[in-house]
């Protein structure tokens, strides 16, 4: 079975489609009782205490900005790698060199601490 | 059916980004602006440009809304609801737009016929790679090599910004 | 083999062959149980009653209707055999008083979690609260259209098939952030930023240890993967960086899928049940449902890339024993093999003991990301020099 890629999107939209026909179903056969104490967050059992929304270390946001330089790398990565085989020396050294530059990216955040707090 | 997919398509890109600019809560104008990559890359699909379809949903849906999701959660003030612009913006916003829409449908239809191409150059993945590593005319080697250095100067950067921001 | 043949639509070929080396003798080569007949006759009978473009839309939401179901299936099975696997590693018994050795219990809790009621909490964002858990299902929904599952039953044989599935794999990590966020809970939220931050760093190294073997095979497509394993898995014939891609993917699969050691985000000890606190009833059906569902995409990229997908056993160009090996069918392969690399993630939560955060990231940044660059040059030249199999 060969589907063009036309197919997926028509895909995608029923399986929304169906998905959100589940929940909708779902809806109809579970209870709904709200009252005050079961609407309130989840803290094993104490009150919250201030809003739950705070400011986190900023850590987790380099991490992202790595994660996406790096993936930007993964993804030149894929069509470099489809053609290789028949490509032979040139390619490896290009890819050698793309490498050598991004892995000289890494080992400076590493040196320079950026991939140390949680 | 393709006509159908890409009229849907279409709606929604134009529906959610006319929700992303004009929401009041601003994680949920991310998740609009999620829908809007995603259905572009439906549109990429239907062109029948797999690769480039593959690469919106890696980078744009998955590093890019994630980035700023992480952006927005790093403020603080994420729940909070923006407040709405003035009525003199709103208007000034709606006429500033109608000018650019009737200036660009007035060059669209400056050409008098819209001839439709078939998709006569199949664009796969193998001839993305030869062109990429192909070092004489038409070949990309030396951009492909500069890429990696725009990459590093990029991780730099953001190094030297976030260490000067926790101090 | 004649009840099967009452079956009109079912291919049931069965191949017979002079073999010269058994002098005399007609042997049967194989079962030809190749699905694409039964496929190709739903497709002429669909294309047959309606236009071509409601034909198509017609199979595709045939097809999204019996994948939903494969995944109530998976679902159901998994959940029991993780159960059943943690109470044997745990020297214990496991579920055995609902059904015969418990085996309707995953039936019952998923009646259960249907009729729970679904609660929001007061400051949750609606909105977002109740797409979280959407976005999740419908992310291994289309990751699961490109698998490959046996000999003609491959639902959409993309020219970019590793790739779409390592996409659609990245859109997940936003519901997890939604869903934590939205539920307006400190717990849920730090677990929801933990989690994102560790499957966001995995995926590289996942992408990568993938990328060491689309070197050798020369080519994205599944269907294509699969081919190029004929005279032997690409485990065997790419020897030693080969073996170390397959344990660097197996690492990163397991943390990207929030499983086994790499579970900080969903610990029950540490944060209450994680970016999930506060979802009950089918939402949390869901998520639940998502992780076990990824865990089989995850095993069966791994089974496809690695071990052959539903190639049988081949060594090189040994045909008789090519030939033996095909009597199996090749869903019982696909099976099989997926069975066992599910049976090793979980081996591998029952055993080790949770990592923390920071050792989480730093396997991946420091130990993870720089062993699968080198591998992947040293794979590079491998193919380059020829000395693989």
């Amino acid at each position: 079975m060969v589907m063009s890629s036309e197919n997926l999107v028509i895909y995608f939209i029923s399986g929304i489609v169906l998905v959100g026909a589940g929940i909708l179903v779902s809806h109809f056969f579970a209870p709904s009782s709200e009252n005050l104490q079961k609407s309130e967050t989840f803290e094993c059992g104490i009150p919250t205490r201030g809003t739950s929304w705070f400011q986190f270390k900023v850590g987790y946001y380099l991490f992202a900005i790595l994660f996406l330089i790096f993936e930007v790398e993964v993804v030149f990565l894929f069509p470099w790698a489809v053609v290789m085989k028949e490509s032979g020396t040139s390619a490896f050294i290009e890819i050698f060199i793309f490498l050598f530059i991004l892995g000289g990216g890494l080992l400076y955040a590493w040196k320079k601490n950026a991939l140390r707090w949680e | 059916m393709n006509q159908v997919v890409f009229y849907f398509l279409s709606a929604v890109i134009l529906v959610f980004s006319l929700l992303t600019v004009t929401s009041s809560r601003i994680l949920r104008a991310a998740v609009y602006l999620l829908f809007v990559l995603i259905a572009t890359a439906g549109i990429y699909f239907l062109l029948g440009y797999n690769f480039l379809a593959g690469v919106q949903l890696t980078l744009y849906a998955g590093g890019i809304i994630v980035l700023i999701i992480f952006a927005i959660m790093l403020t603080g003030s994420a729940g909070e609801k923006l407040e709405r612009p003035s009525l003199n913006k709103f208007l000034l916003a709606i006429l500033i737009s109608l000018i650019g829409t009737v200036t660009s449908l007035i060059l669209f239809f400056a050409y008098h016929s819209f001839p439709v191409i078939g998709n006569e150059i199949p664009a796969t993945v193998k001839m993305v790679g030869a062109s990429l590593i192909n070092p004489g005319d038409n070949g990309y080697v030396l951009p492909f090599e500069l890429i990696s250095v725009l990459l590093l100067a990029a991780i730099v950067g953001a190094i030297v910004i976030a260490k000067k921001a926790t101090r | 083999m004649e009840t099967l043949q009452l079956f009109k639509i079912l291919p049931e070929k069965i191949y017979f062959q002079n073999i010269p080396y058994l002098p005399g003798f007609r042997k049967m080569v194989g079962w030809n149980l190749d699905f694409s007949t039964l496929t190709r006759n739903i497709h002429d009978s669909l294309f047959s009653f309606f236009s071509p473009g409601l034909a198509s839309a017609a199979e595709m939401v045939i097809i999204g209707l019996c994948f939903l179901t494969f995944f109530a299936l998976l679902g159901l099975i998994l959940v029991y055999a993780e159960r059943k696997v943690c109470a044997f590693f745990q020297l214990r018994l496991g579920p055995m008083r609902v059904g015969f050795w418990g085996t309707a219990q995953t039936f019952a809790d998923f009646i259960k979690l249907l009729l729970k009621e679904p609660l929001t909490t007061k400051n949750a964002d609606k909105f977002l609260f109740n797409l979280a858990p959407f976005i999740v299902i419908v992310a291994s929904f289309m990751a699961v259209a490109a698998i490959p599952f046996a000999k003609g039953l491959h639902a959409v044989d993309l020219d970019i098939g590793i790739f779409f599935i390592t996409a659609v794999s990245s859109i997940g990590v936003v519901s997890i952030l939604l869903a934590g966020w939205s539920s307006n809970n400190k717990y849920s939220l730090i677990g929801a930023i933990r989690s994102g931050a560790q499957i966001l760093s995995y995926e590289i190294s996942a992408g990568l240890a993938l990328l060491t073997i689309i070197i050798l095979t020369g080519s994205l497509q599944l269907s294509e993967i699969i081919e190029s394993q004929r005279t032997g898995w690409w485990i065997f014939k790419g020897h030693i960086p080969a073996i170390i891609a397959f344990v660097i993917y197996m690492i990163a699969g397991t943390a990207e899928t929030n499983r086994g050691p790499f579970d900080i985000a969903e610990a029950e000890s540490e944060l209450t049940a994680g970016f999930h606190t506060e979802y009950s009833g089918i939402k949390f059906a869901f998520f639940f449902l998502a992780e076990f569902v990824n865990m089989f995409i995850v095993s069966a990229i791994a089974a496809t890339v690695f071990f052959g997908g539903w190639m049988p056993f081949h060594i090189g160009n040994f045909t008789f024993f090519n030939h033996l090996m095909d009597f199996i069918p090749s869903v019982v392969w696909f099976f099989g093999k997926v069975s066992l690399i599910v049976f090793l993630m979980m081996w591998f939560r029952w055993t080790f003991p949770r990592l923390r955060i920071d050792q989480l990231l730093t396997l991946e940044w420091k130990y993870l990301m720089p062993i699968s660059l080198v591998n992947f040059l040293f794979m590079a030249f491998i193919s380059l020099e020829g000395w693989y199999f």
